[in-house]
């Protein structure tokens, strides 16, 4: 089966004088995959998932997105995106940006009708008369996952999805990810929640520095008996240099008495 | 065509929702309607006896109504194009810049649409914001003037383009530099481009009518650095403004060789070297904030 996308020895950094923020990145992902992308913060998954989205320019490697580059619009148009920390025009209704980005997706008016308050229903801003900017976090996030899979994605990829939502949108989100896997939509989910991705990925990479330190499916990554927390922790503190107990002395020092 | 429809939809939508803008508007819309009402009952109350201009020399309350209509629309022009910059600064640094640094280009620039598509949307929203604001102005504006027996709406309609189309120059540019830059800086910045503008073509303005002397460097200088900035347009309005007034004032021993004297110094309505120098300003001031779209990583 031809992978959806694949990335090949992916570099990028911000600066010339910063050290690589991605550095040599390679996995390739197949149609109804669900695929984690783990790593503790700052070790480059953002930056994968938006080369791949075609909104970072990579300095070196390769990345094909349904067979093109990321920056072909017909690629783009199989791809959902939700990223971290969402934001939209500040001034515009949920039901409008909604309305907004199947406009930009290329919706006719019958899937419009359709698609758009079943979305808003499913990420329960249904009733939601308020403008964006008035939106708590969590409603930013629901409505970042709307707009995610609002195009019916062939691709879809999910930054820290479930950060600032309550327990319910969690279970939301994850019966979303089974369904779309069941009905052949690949998943690139990035998550600190190592349990969430334990229940829903079929593989995974573990990156810190930028660096792939271990790739696979779970059964090879995670052994018998231990759980992907135990390995990720193990792998990361192996990677860097044995940290010193850092809690500051004014926590640590016992009160005069 | 439909992302760009889309973005300039939606960009317009999000525009008509910001305070700044309504409060923009909301303050022309009070300042024409008491400048214009104020002169109105002033002319009803004071002008029997009352006489304007040069001692004596006008007293006819129809001549005053006239009087006082030219004042009225003298400070409209200033107020339409001081109005005019002002809702330039205000669109040109939020509506692109608001969507790159809130994160919702993320969202955006993740569907199929071309970064070309969004500027041009984005650019066609600011314009028609601006086209909507400062048309309603100068429709109330011309509105008011009949309240004095009108015959100046050709002028103010002109004028009102003229305006449009210079702040159009300065909303490109910030739109352009906010891309690069805080938006508060871009507007600083354009700021005092636009100054410098103002000050090179008035010194070569006066180059033309042979008041800054016969110094050649001087004259190349000041020729080079006007093609290097962007030209105000002008529309007769003012020329035209001076013409009335000094038709009203006039007295039996002018003649029409000193009125075009007196005429010639002020500035002309904009010759097609000005509109083209203007359209070329545009079309490079609207690359530039494709190009900074294009580059930017989100």
């Amino acid at each position: 089966m031809a992978p959806v996308v694949s990335v090949e020895a992916l570099r990028k950094r911000y600066r010339r004088r910063d050290p690589w923020a991605v550095d040599g990145v390679t996995f390739a992902l197949e149609p109804g995959q669900a695929f984690g992308l783990l790593g503790p913060n700052g070790s480059g998954k953002t930056s994968v998932v938006k080369m791949i989205a075609g909104l970072l320019r990579p300095d070196g490697g390769s990345i094909s997105l349904f067979g093109s580059k990321p920056g072909d619009p017909a690629a783009r148009a199989q791809l959902g995106f939700a990223p971290e920390d969402p934001d939209f025009p500040k001034f515009l209704r949920a039901r409008e940006v909604l309305d907004y980005f199947a406009s930009l997706l290329g919706l006719d008016e019958d899937d419009r009708k359709r698609r758009i308050p079943e979305t808003l229903a499913f990420a329960g801003l249904d009733q939601e008369k308020r403008h964006v900017r008035q939106f708590s976090k969590g409603m930013k996030q629901r409505l970042g996952i709307a707009q995610a899979i609002l195009g019916r994605p062939k691709l879809l990829i999910l930054d820290e999805p479930t950060a600032d939502l309550d327990p319910l949108g969690r279970r939301d989100v994850r019966a979303l990810i089974e369904s779309l896997k069941a009905s052949g939509v690949a998943i690139l989910l990035n998550s600190h929640l190592l349990s969430e991705v334990e229940l829903v990925c079929d593989t995974v990479a573990i990156l810190a520095k930028g660096h792939v330190l271990k790739e696979g499916t779970m059964a090879e990554v995670v052994p018998e008996g231990r759980n992907l927390e135990d390995v990720f922790v193990e792998l990361v503190q192996a990677s860097s240099p044995p940290k010193q107990d850092n809690l500051p002395s004014f926590i640590t020092d016992k009160e005069d008495q | 065509m439909k992302g760009t429809l889309a973005v300039a939809r939606y960009t317009l939508l999000d525009l008509s929702r910001r305070r700044i803008l309504l409060v923009f508007f909301i303050i022309g819309a009070l300042g024409i309607a008491i400048i214009g009402t104020g002169l109105k009952v002033f002319s009803s109350t004071f002008s029997s006896g009352t006489s304007f201009g040069p001692p004596g020399t006008v007293s006819d309350p129809a001549k005053v109504n006239r009087f006082l209509e030219l004042m009225f629309v003298t400070d409209l022009v200033g107020a339409l194009g001081l109005f005019a910059l002002l809702i330039a600064f205000g669109i040109g640094m939020t509506a692109i810049y608001h969507d790159l640094e809130s994160g919702a280009a993320v969202a955006i620039f993740s569907k199929p649409v071309a970064r070309l598509a969004f500027t041009v949307g984005k650019v066609a929203a600011a314009l028609a914001a601006m086209i909507v604001i400062v048309g309603l102005l100068s429709i109330e504006a011309i509105l008011f003037g009949l309240l004095f027996g009108g015959g100046l709406e050709h002028t103010l309609a002109v004028e009102a383009v003229a305006q449009v189309a210079n702040a159009l120059t300065l909303m490109l540019i910030v739109l352009a530099l906010s891309t690069w830059m805080n938006n508060i800086v871009a507007a600083i910045v354009a700021f005092i481009y636009n100054a410098v503008g103002g000050v090179v073509v008035a010194l070569h303005s006066q180059l033309a009518s042979g008041v800054l002397g016969d110094n050649s460097f001087l004259k190349g200088l000041i020729n080079v650095v006007y093609w290097l900035v962007p030209h105000q347009l002008t529309s007769d309005a003012p020329r035209e403004l001076v013409k009335a007034e000094l038709e009203l004032f006039s007295t039996s021993g002018q003649t029409t060789a000193d009125l075009t004297q007196a005429l010639a110094a002020v500035p002309g309505p904009s010759g097609a070297t000005d509109i083209i120098w203007w359209a070329v300003v545009v079309a490079v001031m609207a690359t530039l904030v494709y190009v900074a779209v294009r580059r930017r990583q989100v």
